[in-house]
């Protein structure tokens, strides 16, 4: 197919853009494949590139020949089109229609980007699963990496390596994988080096009404507990949500079949609710009425707040468990690619000091979310302004950067990036020109061959001038675990996502400037006292007569 | 009186202190004429708790430990279960803070709820501490206040032109809750303002607040005309609104209660300005609540903040029930309005509402940080304050007698001041360089207000300091804020001063709650404060470099 039989008019002139807190444009506007470019042609003035992957919807209105089109994005900006000619508005309107909404990965930008800086670093190669193998290898022989996956035939959204219990043969994990939900036998998700503790991760178990048993599946989770001790299941689903699954084939772990596990049952909501959750809460951050009583009852039934809150009480949960109890535990839901993913990443940022370093995080995000199979193409394929049916869409992936953005915001010092590195990859799942987010699985990014074809998202992050802008300038390395407040009144609204195209930004970035400025300039200062010390005391050795007695 | 006679048990030895964000410690308790003092008796630490009796708005008193003791099974007698037992006392200040003190001895432990519970809330202001405080490190020679209605008139030069000082009320004879003096158009006599007096409420006759040197337009402040249901006039009144807008061609009335508000006060002798006897004045009417309405709000908010439930639905709707943000909304758009007349319509404005004591101070201090960049120093909002809140009468005895835990009746209490603080905050997180002063600056001031060491906030107004002798006999606050080494905590290390005015977003999803005050000594607190923590660190430190 080529684009341009989706494109009527490639160009209009006249075009006036109106952006929040920014100066209205008055240009040329372009259609190309995959943007839609809006320029002044003047030096001065900033241009507009917009990735049609990023529009979420459209409207039109009309004023006599006049007609603008008001363009909705996936990153919640909203932004007006005025354009001269009703024929170029409805042919503009039809064409950004069709290809902001093409299926077809393979026509997707990032097969077409080519990167216009340095590639340092390759992204795609950066956290590969045998280096943090190499790691985990160094703290405990106690796990191998498996290789029963290679060909993604026993778990199709898992990555072809994994982590394992030492003494569980691939055959055992084979029969294992039949009896969870899409094949997602439990596999290791983080290693406590404090306690030896650890983290696993599963799909629900495929139990049924007649209480179906897997004794592969009891040695394999067994395997993981010291003689003598217990662990914990946490589900991510109420025991009522839970037994209603069996009906359907799934289930949990009875405590008959699994004597030496305690479940706990935790509330967190589904995919369909979440999405219709980040619906209601962006209405209410667009609401214009001016009417306090209206904006917090709406905040409240948006139910956000909530999801935020018992995401981050379940991931303390298994935190409290691995860190204070010392047991084992093992997370899953339904399928355990969406809810069950929030609890252990989270997890992780409240356990592991390693996870709140830059890199730690990105490598975090790549382990628990785009390794473990958190389909991304289903999930962030419509955002809070799509007209359209919701299919497969759920925001769990930003309520997760929420849930980060909390803690972050209880321990500004313990981060070594700031918020800003949070709204990156936010936008980028939601639309970009790299293919870091592409595709549901590893299967399917292999499939299409993304490493070869497109650029990392993580090669762009890692360079010298990117780092720069993402580094929290408050970062002191803090080792400890940090047990973030859950309680309602500690938890805010993430302004910096939801309010940030509703709020002018230029106080608080000003603010945030001279922070950093301060913070350079007592560096600076120390170094130099620092020096005139070191001078004063080699002074002092060469010159005896110096020193004072 | 004797403090004394209220103290029947001044030390109890072995009482647990419990607060939240500390470990419990076990120690001594003292009570005295002024403080609840308690020091830990553990080795290795040094912790002191000492609380103004004034800071106590409430306190409850349970003796669970009764029950275990009065079991049918034990066979103790009856005097050794009194002295087995023990009490706790819950204690919660107007700074919001709440300490459990577990006390041995039943009878011990009732008497010290006693003597809180008559010294927390003794009427008598000569009996009150900043009478008796006396640090080591001033002296009662030291100024008292940083400036005075004649001193502020002589530096505003550009005002000699068409504004006087008048000394009509130098013994607080035409207005009780004014200054001695005050600002007044230069063509009205003090004849005229005696009259002027007579016909507005509680004599606050229209003074001025604010100039604005941009344009030579100004603020006044008044209480509402007295009306009444016939429609009474006073030429006089007239004549000096015409003298504000001389030269211009109208001028704005800014009324802080709705218009139906305003015509049901003529009902009780109030009213306001009609438009035939004020044809140059527009008047704008915006409903801001005050009085009992605020005091329940707040109440309600606070019980909102120290709700355990953990249910985010019930916590945003009880926020939102409790209607706090709403009026910190109200307030701050109805200051960008009154700021909106004056610097960008370029028209001069009169705020009342019903006393003038309130609301209309509320709005005016906000416009005047929103226009006047002088104000956002650390030194010109304390001078602020000084001018619009303590020398123009905010009654502070009345309304901060009791905060948001009292179970006391209501009376006059209502907290405006803090919403005041709560206002300037918003202004301070939308722009975080422009107030020379920082959050904890507004943190003190919103405990001073209701209990302090300092005679500042004593009395309803200047007349009832001047009868008490504040001036010579108590400590000032705000001297004490601005001595070198408490000044370096409540400045603002990213102070940049703008001329331009900060127009605050009013959008309900611009404010937030003040955190940093309603949630200070909740555990959720405890993070708030540390990167302006270390922000603060690193500018000591180079003070620290710059010395040496």
């Amino acid at each position: 197919m080529e684009f341009a039989e989706l494109i009527k008019t490639p160009r209009v002139d006249g075009v006036v853009l109106h952006r929040p807190f920014m100066p209205t444009v008055e240009g040329t506007l372009c259609l190309t494949g995959h943007h839609l470019i809006l320029s002044s042609r003047q030096d001065n003035t900033e241009e507009l590139w917009l990735l049609h992957s990023n529009i979420d919807s459209i409207e039109k209105r009309f004023v006599g020949s006049l007609g603008s089109i008001i363009v909705k994005c996936k990153d919640l900006r909203v932004i007006q089109l005025d354009i001269p000619g009703m024929e170029e508005c409805l042919n503009i309107a039809s064409s950004i229609e069709a290809l902001s909404t093409l299926d077809l990965l393979s026509l997707m930008y990032p097969f077409f980007y080519r990167p216009m800086f340095e590639v340092i670093e390759d992204g795609w190669n950066s956290f590969l699963p045998e280096d943090a193998f190499k790691d985990l290898e160094s703290m405990t022989d106690e796990w191998r990496l498996s290789e029963v996956n290679k060909d993604f035939s026993v778990c199709p959204s898992y990555p072809p390596l994994v982590a394992v219990p030492k003494d569980v043969d691939d055959d055992t994990l084979r029969k294992v994988a039949t009896f969870r939900h899409g094949g997602r036998f439990p596999v290791l998700s983080y290693y406590h080096k404090k306690n030896g503790m650890v983290m696993m991760r599963s799909g629900q178990p495929l139990t049924g009404t007649n209480g179906r048993r897997c004794k592969e599946d009891e040695k394999l989770i067994n395997a993981t507990l010291r003689p003598g001790k217990r662990g914990y299941i946490i589900d991510t689903r109420t025991i009522n949500v839970a037994q209603q699954a069996k009906a359907r084939g799934g289930g949990f772990e009875s405590e008959a079949n699994y004597p030496q596990w305690r479940r706990i049952h935790k509330a967190i909501e589904r995919s369909n609710i979440l999405q219709e959750s980040l619906i209601k809460l962006v209405e209410a951050c667009n609401d214009q009425s001016h009417s306090m009583d209206r904006w917090l009852s709406k905040l409240e039934a948006s139910n956000w707040q909530t999801h935020v809150k018992e995401i981050l009480t379940t991931a303390c949960l298994a935190a409290q468990c691995i860190d204070r109890e010392g047991a084992s535990v093992l997370v899953h839901g339904t399928e355990g690619a969406d809810s069950t993913l929030q609890v252990t990443s989270l997890a992780q940022i409240i356990l592991d000091p390693a996870c709140r370093t830059i890199r730690g995080f990105q490598g975090l995000v790549e382990r628990e979310w785009l390794q473990a199979g958190h389909p991304f193409q289903q999930r962030c394929a419509q955002s809070a302004y799509s007209n359209s049916k919701p299919r497969q869409e759920a925001p769990s992936f930003l309520l997760f950067l929420d849930c980060v953005w909390q803690i972050l915001r209880q321990f500004p010092c313990s981060f070594e990036f700031s918020e800003s590195l949070l709204v990156l990859v936010f936008e980028h799942a939601y639309a970009s020109q790299f293919g870091t987010f592409l595709g549901n699985s590893n299967s399917e990014r292999a499939k299409l061959s993304l490493p070869e074809k497109t650029v990392s998202l993580w090669s762009w992050v890692n360079r010298p001038q990117e780092l720069e802008r993402l580094t929290n300038p408050l970062y002191e390395a803090n080792s400890l675990v940090i047990w973030p407040s859950v309680a309602p009144q500690s938890l805010l609204l993430w302004e910096g996502v939801f309010l940030r195209w509703n709020r002018s930004s230029k106080c608080l970035d000003e603010a945030y400037e001279e922070m950093v400025h301060i913070i350079e300039y007592n560096k600076e200062l120390q170094n130099k006292v620092n020096s005139l010390r070191r001078q004063l005391a080699q002074l002092e050795t060469e010159d005896p007569l110096l020193q004072t007695p | 009186m004797e403090f004394s006679e209220h103290i029947k048990t001044a030390n109890v030895e072995d009482v647990v202190l419990r607060q939240t964000l500390h470990p419990p410690s076990r120690g001594t308790l003292c009570v005295t004429g002024h403080h609840l003092l308690f020091s830990d008796r553990e080795e290795g630490s040094c912790r002191q708790v000492l609380l103004l009796l004034r800071n106590i708005d409430a306190i409850e008193k349970s003796v669970e430990n009764l029950l275990a003791y009065s079991c049918p099974f034990s066979n103790a007698g009856h005097s050794q279960r009194i002295s087995g037992s023990s009490g706790t006392i819950s204690i919660k200040c107007k700074d919001l803070r709440v300490l459990h003190l577990d006390i041995p001895g039943m009878e011990q432990c009732l008497n010290i709820a006693r003597s809180i519970e008559t010294l927390s809330c003794l009427e008598a202001v000569s009996e009150m501490y900043p009478f008796f405080y006396r640090p080591s490190n001033a002296s009662l020679q030291d100024q008292w206040g940083l400036s005075s209605p004649e001193k502020h008139y002589s530096q505003m030069t550009e005002l000699h032109d068409r504004w006087r000082l008048s000394t009509v009320n130098r013994h607080y004879s035409v207005c009780p809750s004014y200054p001695p003096a005050v600002i007044v158009p230069k063509n009205i006599d003090d004849a005229m303002l005696e009259k002027i007096a007579k016909f507005r409420q509680r004599g606050r006759f229209p003074v001025l607040c604010y100039y604005h040197r941009k344009n030579g337009m100004v603020i006044m402040s008044s209480s509402q005309p007295l009306t009444g249901a016939n429609r009474k006039r006073c030429m006089e009144d007239e004549f000096l609104l015409q003298a504000v807008i001389d030269g211009s061609d109208k001028g704005y009335i800014i009324d802080t209660r709705s218009s139906q508000q305003a015509l049901q006060a003529r009902i009780t002798g109030g009213g306001f300005e009609s438009k035939s006897g004020y044809s140059s004045w527009k008047r704008l009417h915006r409903q801001m609540e005050r009085g009992k309405a605020l005091q329940e709000s707040l109440i309600k908010l606070v019980e909102a903040c120290g709700d355990e439930s953990h249910n985010m639905d019930r916590w945003l709707s009880k926020l939102e029930n409790s209607k706090w943000l709403s009026h910190v909304q109200t307030a701050l758009s109805t200051a960008g309005l009154l700021a909106e007349c004056v610097e960008r319509d370029g028209h001069s404005v009169l705020v009342h509402g019903s006393e003038g004591t309130d609301s209309t101070l509320l709005i005016s201090t906000l416009a005047q940080l929103i226009m006047d960049p002088c104000c956002r120093t650390l030194e010109g909002f304390l001078a602020l304050l000084e001018r619009e809140w303590v020398q123009a009468g905010h009654p502070f005895q009345q309304r901060c007698s009791h905060s948001a835990y009292s179970h006391a009746r209501l009376q006059q209490e209502s907290p405006v001041f803090l919403l005041l603080l709560d206002c300037v905050w918003q202004l301070w997180r939308q722009f975080p360089l422009a107030l020379g002063f920082s959050e904890a600056l507004l943190l003190r001031l919103a405990t001073e207000a209701y209990a302090s060491n300092y005679g500042t906030f004593l009395c309803n107004n200047q007349q009832e300091r001047c009868v008490l002798r504040v001036k010579e006999n108590t400590r000032c606050l705000f001297q004490a804020l601005l001595r070198p080494r408490e000044r370096d905590g409540y400045s603002n290390p990213l102070y940049e001063p703008t001329e331009l005015a900060i127009w605050p977003s009013v959008h309900p999803q611009s404010l937030q709650l003040w955190r940093g005050f309603f949630l200070r000594w909740t555990p959720q607190a405890r993070h708030l404060e540390e990167a302006q923590e270390e922000i603060r660190n690193m500018i000591i430190e180079w003070g620290k470099l710059a010395l040496s």
